[in-house]
């Protein structure tokens, strides 16, 4: 999908396109709305089955891997995520961004498992039921995988540590009792430690490491878990410019086989990595289209520098 | 599965087996020789009530180290752990009552207080108390369950910190005003007590006390080898990972409830095993037990020796039980002041207890000699 679309505050649904032509190479089944609103819809209870039906025509036409699909939250009566679809592509890097409050990493949350929907589903395609109500360790077992804003690694284990606990396996009390590395896994360490860059480090403390590194131990410890989709929240804060540089080497190279989402606000960084960009602004998917597009948009100017722009 | 040379590696640096090594052989061959073969006007004699006495801090020592496994490890602060050892030692309590039949004040094949009260029979919960292993088995069973039950539930409510803290306050004053009642069918005030017998030994005969006291030394040996083994083990790792970053370890897949039920479970069965230890060498059980200021005294031990140390648990039960025999007897009242104390001082001055004091000195002279600048004191490792 590469038109941009819009508008919250616009009667449309939400991602009617905005201009006439439709984009080359897209497909849109033209009687459906794969968006309606949740008014609009009988309300569905929860069981936690698949609705293959609207499964099928949200991803109608497209190779999907995940889908939020109309999800709504509100903390204390705010609403931090209205309504909200997004589409995400096997193999796609897809960049989130967003002024600060836009649902960014609520978003994750929900996704994750971190926060529970007011209403909603998240479904993994190729996996037979909606994701909501699965904690967020189950989630994690499906391949959907994340990175903090800040880095959150284990302070107090040692570099090696880390990737042993991160990788994928059997995570069970009785395995973690009496199991061992298997020398695949042990590979794998090994391959991630390169990757990363930390080889020379293994046996320092995690806590120890520079900002830089922590953050790249913590990606290290998404790549062995073997993820299906990868969220990435400010991969490079804080970094300098050649982490910077790397750091986006090492997800545009993982985009392909994997699914990754990152947030940024380092627009610079989104240049080097997007080839798609979503703009998220009040909880709801703003404008969606390559940077430039979006850029471009008159809603989102309108959103990022507050100028008054003449309604479309 | 790891050979059993990779494990005693990962457990124990060589010199760690040998000081393990050394107190084994000075808890089970040492003091027992000091006792049986030195005559009783040898200085170096240790009398059947010092052994009795040191018995009692080994029970001790153990609910130290099933306590430090749970919160410096896992960082989980159980201030109920008093429970599960009184839940020991109400089984144990049971079955020595059982095997005094008729050989009761009243010479009634009931015990002394449930004719006192004028029951007719045997409640249903004591039956099976008159087989010595069903209540060994209870020993484990009754602790495990109710620990199971409570860690079940707290757990899968994400109950946390200082809350779970102050829950297991509760659940041991709540245990205690059950236990004080005379309907509970167990002894009410008084307890369980008047003990004659185990397993046929008379509790009155300096062997039996000194077996008591082996037994207990050999438990404390192996509760500190299964905890350190655990510790070392990856699963010690994922609960270290629960205590420094829950919420990460989630997001890497783990079930981080079931490891937190299993080390809590595990604690609770190694407090009520010291529970069944402590009872026969003190020769009663009661309510008392279960006052909320004893749990806490468990974890004062614990911090005292050293959090997350092991080691250090068992020795913060020693000194400061071997400090309270001391000044309860030289000056009783002033006993509760020195405690606090002991508490406040270290929690000043030795966050990481005696031991984590031990380990950051020799961290740092370490440093010290390798570099000659100053360094930052390194985090106390876990070698002990």
């Amino acid at each position: 999908m590469t038109s941009v679309s819009a508008a919250t505050s616009s009667p449309l649904p939400a991602s009617e396109p905005l201009d006439e032509t439709p984009p080359i190479g897209e497909k849109r089944a033209p009687s459906v709305d794969p968006v309606a609103r949740p008014s609009q819809r009988p309300k569905k209870k929860r069981t936690g089955a698949l609705d293959m039906k609207r499964l099928e025509t949200l991803i109608e036409g497209r190779k999907a891997s995940l889908c939020v699909d109309a999800v709504s939250v509100s903390f204390d009566g705010f609403r931090a995520i209205n309504d909200l679809t997004l589409i995400l592509d096997a193999g796609e890097l897809r960049c989130l961004i967003g002024p600060n409050g836009a649902g960014k990493t609520t978003l994750m949350d929900i996704i994750t498992g971190k926060t529970a929907p007011d209403e909603g589903s998240v479904y993994l395609v190729g996996h037979g039921r909606d994701l909501i109500g699965l904690s967020e360790y189950e989630i994690s077992r499906l391949g959907i995988c994340r990175k903090f804003q800040r880095p959150t690694v284990f302070h107090g284990h040692s570099v090696w540590e880390n990737l042993e606990l991160a990788i994928a396996g059997n995570r069970g009390v009785w395995h973690a009792l009496f199991g061992k590395l298997s020398g695949d896994q042990k590979t794998r360490i090994e391959e991630a430690l390169e990757t990363i860059k930390l080889t020379d480090v293994r046996n320092r403390t995690a806590g120890e490491l520079a900002h830089g590194q922590k953050q790249w131990l913590e990606i290290g410890m998404l790549l062995v878990q073997n993820p299906r989709v990868l969220l990435v929240d400010e991969p490079v804060a804080g970094m300098t410019h050649a982490e910077t540089d790397r750091t986006a080497e090492l997800l545009n190279s993982l985009a392909g086989e994997r699914t990754v989402v990152v947030v940024e606000h380092d627009m610079e960084f989104v240049r080097k990595i997007a080839k798609k960009v979503t703009v998220l602004h009040q909880g709801s998917v703003l404008a969606e289209g390559t940077l430039d597009e979006v850029q471009a948009h008159p809603r989102v100017i309108e959103v990022y520098l507050g100028a008054p722009t003449p309604h479309a | 599965m790891s050979t059993a040379t990779e494990i005693l590696t990962r457990m124990h640096s060589r010199r760690g087996w040998i000081g393990v090594g050394v107190l084994a052989l000075i808890g089970l061959v040492l003091l027992p020789l000091l006792n049986t073969a030195l005559p009783p006007t040898s200085p170096l004699h240790l009398a059947d009530h010092v052994v009795t006495l040191l018995g009692k801090f080994c029970c001790f020592a153990i609910t130290a180290v099933a306590l430090d496994l749970i919160w410096g490890f896992c960082g989980i602060l159980s201030l109920g752990h008093g429970v599960f050892f009184a839940l020991g030692g109400y089984a144990m309590g049971m079955y020595l009552m059982r095997a005094m039949q008729g050989m009761g004040v009243y010479r009634s094949q009931l015990p002394d207080f449930m004719v006192f009260l004028d029951w007719k029979e045997l409640p249903w919960f004591w039956l099976g108390f008159d087989n010595f292993f069903f209540a060994l088995a209870m020993v484990v069973v009754v602790p495990g369950l109710l620990a199971y039950a409570f860690g079940y539930f707290a757990f899968r409510s994400r109950i946390k910190g200082v809350y779970f803290s102050i829950i297991t306050q509760a659940l041991t004053y709540a245990l205690m005003l059950l236990f004080f009642r005379n309907d509970t069918g167990l002894g009410g005030n008084n307890g369980l007590t008047d003990f004659k017998h185990i397993y046929g030994y008379s509790l009155a005969l300096p062997s039996t006390k000194l077996a008591l006291f082996v037994l207990s030394v050999l438990t404390l040996i192996l509760t500190y080898l299964a905890c350190r083994y655990i510790v070392t083990a990856k699963v010690g790792r994922v609960l270290r990972a629960v205590r420094d970053a829950e919420s990460r370890l989630m997001f890497c897949g783990y079930d981080s409830k079931q490891y937190k039920l299993f080390v809590w479970v595990f604690s609770a069965v190694l407090c009520g095993i010291a529970g069944a230890l402590y009872v026969p060498q003190v020769g009663i059980i009661n309510p008392s037990e279960l006052q909320p200021s004893n749990s806490i005294e468990m974890a004062i031990w614990t911090a005292v020796g050293g959090r997350g140390t092991l080691l250090g648990a068992a020795l913060g039960a020693l000194v400061v039980n071997g400090a309270k025999s001391f000044f309860t007897g030289a000056l009783p009242e002033l006993w509760l002041y020195i405690l606090g104390a002991m508490f406040i001082l270290t929690t000043l001055f030795m966050p990481q207890g005696i031991v984590g004091a031990i380990q950051i000195a020799m961290a740092n002279r370490k440093a010290k000699l390798a570099t000659p600048t100053p360094t930052v004191p390194a985090a106390p490792t876990e070698a002990a």
